[in-house]
């Protein structure tokens, strides 16, 4: 994908397609690895790059939505394994928080990026544990804390899990691309029941409601010429979950797609990449970075037709003033047949790059 | 004693001048001759020549003895310095120096010993009537007796010829009268030849003779 | 009164027509001393604002920096500091000065971490295509100053010195600092790797969260730093910046100041001349009507113009000098206090003024004393042709001079403000105005003590200057104001020249010094190093030094720490000692042997205990002795090279002294080092003659500036000699006429003027001599201790003194000469008739 290797320091996926002077040897991910659990809830420090993702919608009991966004990532940039010093940077944390506030109709957002080390920025192996400073998420049985003190908003919110681990592609074996080795172990924990404080402009509001988790780590997912992807998680009003990406290619085409559908029975049913597609139905110009984003789609996977409607349009997270990066992340409603059956996040990233000035 | 044959001055420059033109003078010894003339005919510059300060275009000037003309810049100085005394319009009194020492100047020029010297001061001073003024200092006086220093000064070296160039053109006509009486008495005390250049008639009929120096040239006046 | 006024700016006009060069003159020196003066203060400025800037950019938005002993303190706070509730972001710094390999220099490298830096200091984060270069071991990213100076681009390669090894570092692209420092910046782990200093860091800048009150918590830091350590402001560092280099640069600015005094001067002679030339003319002027104060004030009111003609031009001259002297030399103008910028120079409109100011009121006063003379004379006493000799005749009360040389002599004793010797300058300014008070009276005295001379030339010379000491005390200010300036600061430099090559013989007793690197902080000796240094046949002896730089007390500067093999029965045998040591009782802590410096900077006197922080915590020395150090102006330490490993571990050595075995010839024992030490190459070994040639190079290269605005004090000075000389000449051209129709001859005439020029000449030389070893005396034992805490004994150069003397003379003598034929060269006969 296109984005500017500059933009570094919240772009560890931009590392992870970067081709490195191969310092180091990343494991592969193969098929037919069974994921063990607490065990991999924990970080995996020897891939390139990884990341716990959580999404979600919470209201405030007065009819006031929000949308939610925490991404805890973790590189091994892999030029630095072995120095005596404990600066040395074998593995760097990063961390993007974000509230979508509809009133404010814009993002507020903010990150985090640290060496690991010193107690400082750690990510714990034996479960979700990871931390920047202030910044932290933590699993302790089934439930996720997330605390963030951001610039301009601060939350403190649980996120429990009601229903099982969702393994994504073949039983957490995501392939991402034509070849064997571009592929991502990748789970999702859908349908997290969220209850917390979240403070904006110093008011503290309860919060309740849901989201989304992800946690995915690889070695080289991407393949080359990727522009970016898309992808959304979705919970149902009814207790079912749909997740589905796919894969652009920088000449426009698609590299690849997948999507994982679990009902609310609990059937789960995995789309070839053949079964899912994504069309746009809206653009939305950013008066800021002048990128154009498609922020609605129609998404047909399998037999099921969705619309997404964003929450509001401007959900673009622009922090090319600090450290760089432009993409679109959001709260979107699912509706089948203009009936809103679920709420979700949509993903919208490398449409920055043809634009770049 | 002086004797002018048919001198000629010009100044160059950009505006060429001729101030005398073939001027014949002869002074006798012991005489004080006045010479009257409008300004600017010429009356300076004829006392220059006669002092060597100048040098004629043509003729000779013969002064003691002394033909001018042959004489370089040195023994020229040498000459006035042993032969003649000067008195100016402007005084020209050192003001550093005491009265006396000022008078002795001359005396101190030519070496004389310092005794003799300065009996010869104290004797010329007691003349001009400034015998107990010897330790004054120039600014105590009045210009009469700044004057009168000047004519001691001008005698003291028993000089064989004195010149004197507008002496009272800055004096008062009481002091005036008094200044050139003073130097016409001594100069026939001393022996000495002088030669008074004025534009003052008063002053002019103090001398033993007085000529007059127009453009036409220099002829015998009486008053 | 306005067509008095007509009349009076008529004559004056055509007095300023008629000495037209004089007055150019005046205006040019007036004109020089502004614009050495403004160069100076421009210079200063820029270069304060830059290092400031530059400071602040590269402490970015810190609102504190922790920072401790050069080699660094353990890492272990950094943590603690980074958790700290109060704080927003912590960023840990590694400072190293690295020997650029195949040169004597150093460049500042600073080891970061970008995450952390990026938020605090912006100006030490990399900019790259390949952000991971910011991580790269061996990468490197360099200021634009330092590339500029290193021609050390993206792309090349930088080569450091670290230990005895080189080390290559890619060179990945620039940093963002804007201003013009030069360093280097690359990942905090390859520089703890690279540098030896895992574990350790040279600072934490601090960044506190909004709202968060920066003294309360550096008091709760304070209350927790191991000892060593300081917490400061970048304002108290920059500060500290300014500190340390202000005593040089209030030095240049008296040195200027003085160019602008002997301008002062020059208008004074010049304007005290023209002005009792045209006394008859200010007298005609009061007959007419004009008053006292109108003629006090159109005559200051000339000076004014003169003042502001030349201020103006100074100021153009100012900045132009300033911008080339930048261009050329650099900020520090050779004196080693700003390190690495290369700054450009603003027009400052505060300087500006306060010159344009200070030229205007030199010329001011140059013209006021001659102008209140000139109006209280009695108009018809003045009307009176030769009354000018009147102006000069009158002898001052001795007694304001008397008061202002027992003032000065008196302000010698006190001590510093702020740092500063204020009072050592005030005592040479005392004494020298002082001296120009008291010279008429001194040259009256010294001229009746003469006897008179036989031959009537130099007699009347004599007389004359007897009769007129006024006059000749115009030329006499000039002369004495020039060589007590010169001499004062021949003697000083010489003393303190040979002051410091005494001091090298003795603290290089050896025959052999070899460093671990010529130059910056990154280079040592291991201890292997040392085992195999000191077995290679050649040493018959070998001494190591250790350096290091600590905080002694907060908001001061580093000293420098020496460990070093001391012999403990004599440590004078290896010390330059100032007195004696003090011999140790039993149960004595170790002995510490401070440098000067230290006892003027911290009042540290020998028998007091001193605690030293090392490796942490502090340790308590008994202070044994005081030495002298000319190599260290913030004050160096010396302890005992053992106790400094037992207390801190660190065995390393950054220098060694070597005493070779007997028939080893220096070039013999580098061939052995060669072949035995794998980082000989880049070892820096020198005899004790090359380290005095450098010394002398460097003392030299340092004093350069201020040779050369002495330089020009001086001949704005002899401008005012020569001028005043050649006026007064002039001026008697009436006494030379009549003198001449008495039978003077031209070589008498010659010959008194040059009696009178010799004689006043030698009473300004010989005072000048005697006021300017006065003053020397002050500089060495008030102005340098105060200033630069460096002791130094006397040592008078008479080879250049004695050149200094014949030179003034000849130039008194040929002014006096060539007036004398211009003064002849006219009319004799015109002269006498001269009225005014």
């Amino acid at each position: 994908m296109a984005i500017d290797r500059r933009r570094f320091l919240i772009a560890p996926l931009a590392l992870a397609a970067t081709v490195t002077r191969g310092e180091v040897v990343y494991p592969q991910v193969t098929a037919g690895t069974a994921l063990a659990f607490p065990r991999d809830h924990g970080a995996h420090p020897e891939f390139r790059t990884e990341w716990w993702y959580i999404t979600g919608w919470v209201d405030d009991g007065d009819g006031r939505d929000f949308g939610i966004q925490i991404t805890f990532f973790r590189t091994r940039p892999g030029v630095a394994e072995d120095g005596g010093s404990r600066f040395t940077p074998t593995q760097l944390l990063f961390a993007h928080a974000a509230v979508a506030d509809p009133r404010a109709g814009k993002l507020r957002h903010d990150q985090r990026a640290a060496r690991s080390g010193m107690g400082l920025a750690e990510a714990a192996l034996e479960t979700t544990d990871v931390r920047i400073g202030d910044w932290s998420l933590q699993l302790a049985g089934q439930k996720y804390t997330a605390n963030v003190a951001a610039r301009d908003f601060a939350f403190a919110l649980t996120f429990s899990a009601r229903q099982p681990i969702l393994l994504q592609g073949e039983r957490g074996f995501s392939r991402k691309g034509p070849r064997a080795e571009q592929a991502s172990f990748y789970y999702s924990r859908p349908q997290l029941t969220a209850a917390g404080a979240l403070t904006l402009d110093d008011r503290t509001l309860r919060v309740n409601g849901g989201a989304w988790l992800d946690h995915e780590w690889s070695s080289a997912f991407l393949a080359p010429g990727t522009q970016g992807w898309d992808w959304i998680g979705i919970n149902f009003d009814d207790g079912g979950a749909l997740m589905a990406f796919r894969i652009r290619a920088n000449d426009g085409s698609v590299h690849g797609s997948g999507g994982t559908l679990r009902t609310a029975s609990g059937s789960v049913r995995t789309f070839e990449p053949a079964a899912i597609r994504f069309t746009a139905l809206r653009y939305w110009r950013s008066p800021r970075t002048g990128i154009v984003y498609p922020v609605a789609f129609r998404i047909e996977a399998g037999s099921l037709a969705l619309a997404l409607e964003p929450l509001f349009d401007d959900q673009e997270l622009d922090s090319r003033a600090s450290v760089g990066t432009v993409y679109w992340e959001g709260a979107v409603r699912a509706l089948e047949h203009g009936r809103p059956i679920g709420r979700g996040y949509l993903e919208l990233t490398g449409y920055g790059g043809a634009l770049k000035i | 004693m002086i004797h002018l044959d048919r001198v000629s001055k010009r100044f160059p420059g950009p505006r060429p001048r001729t101030v005398l033109d073939g001027i014949t003078l002869a002074i006798p010894r012991g005489l004080l001759v006045a010479i009257l003339g409008e300004s600017g005919v010429g009356k300076s510059t004829l006392l220059n020549l006669i002092a060597g300060l100048e040098r004629a275009d043509a003729g000779s000037v013969t002064v003691a003895g002394s033909e001018l003309d042959r004489l370089d810049d040195d023994a020229l100085t040498r000459f006035r310095r042993e032969k003649v005394g000067f008195v100016f319009q402007a005084f020209h009194v050192l003001p550093y120096l005491s009265v006396a020492r000022n008078v002795g100047l001359p005396l101190a020029l030519l070496g004389h010993d310092r005794a003799p010297a300065e009996d010869r001061v104290q004797a010329m001073l007691a003349a001009v009537g400034l015998a107990d003024r010897g330790e004054s200092m120039p600014r105590e006086l009045s210009g009469g007796e700044l004057q009168r220093t000047a004519i001691a000064r001008a005698l003291v070296h028993r000089p064989a010829i004195v010149l004197a160039d507008e002496p009272t053109g800055n004096l008062d006509p009481d002091s005036a009268a008094g200044v050139i009486g003073l130097l016409r008495e001594r100069l026939h005390e001393e022996g000495a030849t002088g030669v008074l250049v004025t534009h003052s008639r008063a002053a002019a009929a103090r001398a033993d003779r007085v000529y007059t120096l127009s453009a036409s040239g220099l002829d015998p006046t009486s008053l | 009164m306005s067509a008095g006024l007509a009349i009076a700016w008529a004559v004056l006009g055509g007095a300023f027509g008629s000495h037209r060069g004089r007055l150019a003159l005046s205006v040019l020196a007036i004109a020089l001393g502004v614009a050495l003066g403004f160069a100076v203060a421009l210079i200063n400025e820029a270069a304060i604002a830059e290092f400031s800037g530059g400071m602040r950019s590269l402490s970015g938005s810190a609102d504190l920096v922790v920072r401790g002993p050069r080699n660094g303190f353990d890492e272990a706070l950094y943590p603690r500091l980074a958790r700290d509730p109060d704080i927003a972001v912590a960023s840990p710094v590694v400072e190293v000065d690295a020997r650029i390999a195949g040169r004597d220099d150093a460049l500042r490298v600073y080891g970061v971490d970008a995450f952390r830096a990026a938020a605090v200091t912006p100006a030490l984060v990399g900019t790259t295509k390949d952000a991971l270069d910011l991580l790269r071991p061996g990468t490197v990213f360099m200021s634009p100053a330092a590339a500029a100076w290193l021609d050390v681009h993206p792309g090349a390669t930088l080569r450091v010195q670290s230990g005895t090894h080189a080390l290559p570092l890619a060179v990945a692209g620039y940093v963002r600092a804007e201003s013009g420092e030069r360093f280097a910046v690359m990942d905090i782990a390859a520089a703890q790797d690279a540098f030896a200093r895992i574990g350790s860091l040279s600072r934490i800048d601090l960044r506190l969260r909004p709202g968060g009150d920066a003294a309360a918590l550096r008091e709760r830091i304070v209350a927790a730093l191991p000892a060593g350590l300081e917490v400061a402001t970048p304002d108290d560092n920059a500060a500290l910046t300014r500190r340390l280099s202000r005593s040089y640069r209030v030095n240049l600015n008296v040195l200027a100041l003085v160019a602008l005094f002997t301008g002062g001067l020059l208008v004074f002679s010049t304007q005290a001349l023209s002005i009792v030339r045209r006394r008859s003319q200010f007298a005609l002027l009061r007959t007419l009507g004009l008053s006292r104060t109108r003629l006090i004030a159109l005559l200051v009111g000339e000076g004014a113009l003169v003042g502001a003609a030349g201020s103006l031009a100074g100021l153009a001259g100012g900045y132009l000098l300033a911008d080339a002297v930048l261009r050329v030399f650099g900020a520090d103008l050779g004196a080693g206090f700003f390190r690495g910028v290369a700054p450009d120079v603003a027009f400052d409109i505060r300087a500006a003024a306060i010159f344009a100011m200070l030229g205007i009121v030199a010329a001011l006063l140059g013209s006021y004393l001659p102008a209140r003379e000139a109006a209280a004379a009695t108009p018809a006493a003045a009307l009176k042709a030769g009354d000018e000799q009147h102006a000069f005749a009158r002898l001052r009360s001795p007694l304001p001079g008397a008061v202002l040389l027992t003032a000065g002599a008196a302000a010698a004793w006190l001590p510093p403000v702020g740092g500063l010797p204020l009072f050592g300058y005030g005592a040479i300014a005392l004494l020298l105005f002082g001296t120009l008070l008291l010279l008429p009276r001194i040259a009256a005295w010294v001229l009746a003590a003469m006897p008179r001379p036989h031959a009537i030339a130099p007699a009347l010379a004599l007389e004359q200057l007897r009769g007129a000491p006024g006059q000749a005390g115009v030329s006499l200010a000039t002369t004495v104001a020039s060589v007590s300036l010169m001499v004062s600061m021949a003697i000083m430099v010489a003393s303190f020249r040979q002051s410091l090559d005494d001091w090298l013989l003795r603290v290089l007793p050896a025959n052999v010094y070899v460093r671990a690197a010529a130059a910056g902080d990154s280079a040592y000796f291991s201890v292997d190093e040392q085992r195999r240094l000191a077995s290679i046949d050649a040493v018959a002896r070998i001494a190591f030094l250790r350096t290091q730089g600590i905080v002694l007390e907060d908001g001061q500067p580093h000293v420098t720490l020496l460990a070093r093999d001391l012999p403990a029965a004599d440590p004078s045998a290896a010390l330059p000692l100032v007195g004696t040591a003090l011999s140790l009782r039993a149960g004595d802590p170790p002995p510490v042997y401070v440098s000067e410096a230290i006892v003027d900077l911290y009042g540290i006197r020998p028998g007091a205990r001193l605690h030293l922080p090392l490796d942490g915590k502090q340790r308590n020395f008994v202070v044994a002795g005081v030495w002298r150090d000319y190599a260290r102006q913030q004050g160096a330490l010396v302890i005992d090279r053992s106790e400094y490993t037992r207390i801190t571990g660190d065995a390393t050595a950054t220098d060694a002294a070597v005493w070779l075995a007997p028939d080893v010839t220096v070039d013999e024992f580098r061939r052995q080092v060669d072949a035995r030490m794998p980082g000989a190459a880049r070892m820096s070994i020198a005899t004790p003659g090359e380290i005095r040639v450098r010394s002398l190079r460097i003392f030299d290269r340092t004093f350069a500036v201020t040779y050369a605005l002495l330089a020009a004090a001086i001949v704005i000075g002899l401008f005012g000699l020569s001028s005043s000389i050649g006026a007064l000449v002039l001026a008697r051209r009436r006494e030379f006429g009549m003198l001449r129709h008495l039978g003077l001859t031209r070589r008498q005439i010659a010959v008194m003027l040059a009696t009178e020029g010799f004689a006043v000449s030698s009473i300004g030389l010989a005072v000048g001599l005697l006021l300017g070893f006065l003053m020397s005396l002050i500089l060495i034992h008030v102005v340098n201790r105060q200033s630069f805490h460096w002791g130094m004994t006397l040592h008078l150069p008479w080879g250049s003194l004695a050149a200094l003397v014949l030179a003034l003379l000849a130039l008194a003598l040929a002014t006096t000469v060539v007036s004398a034929r211009q003064a002849m060269g006219h009319d004799a006969i015109r002269a006498v008739k001269d009225d005014w």
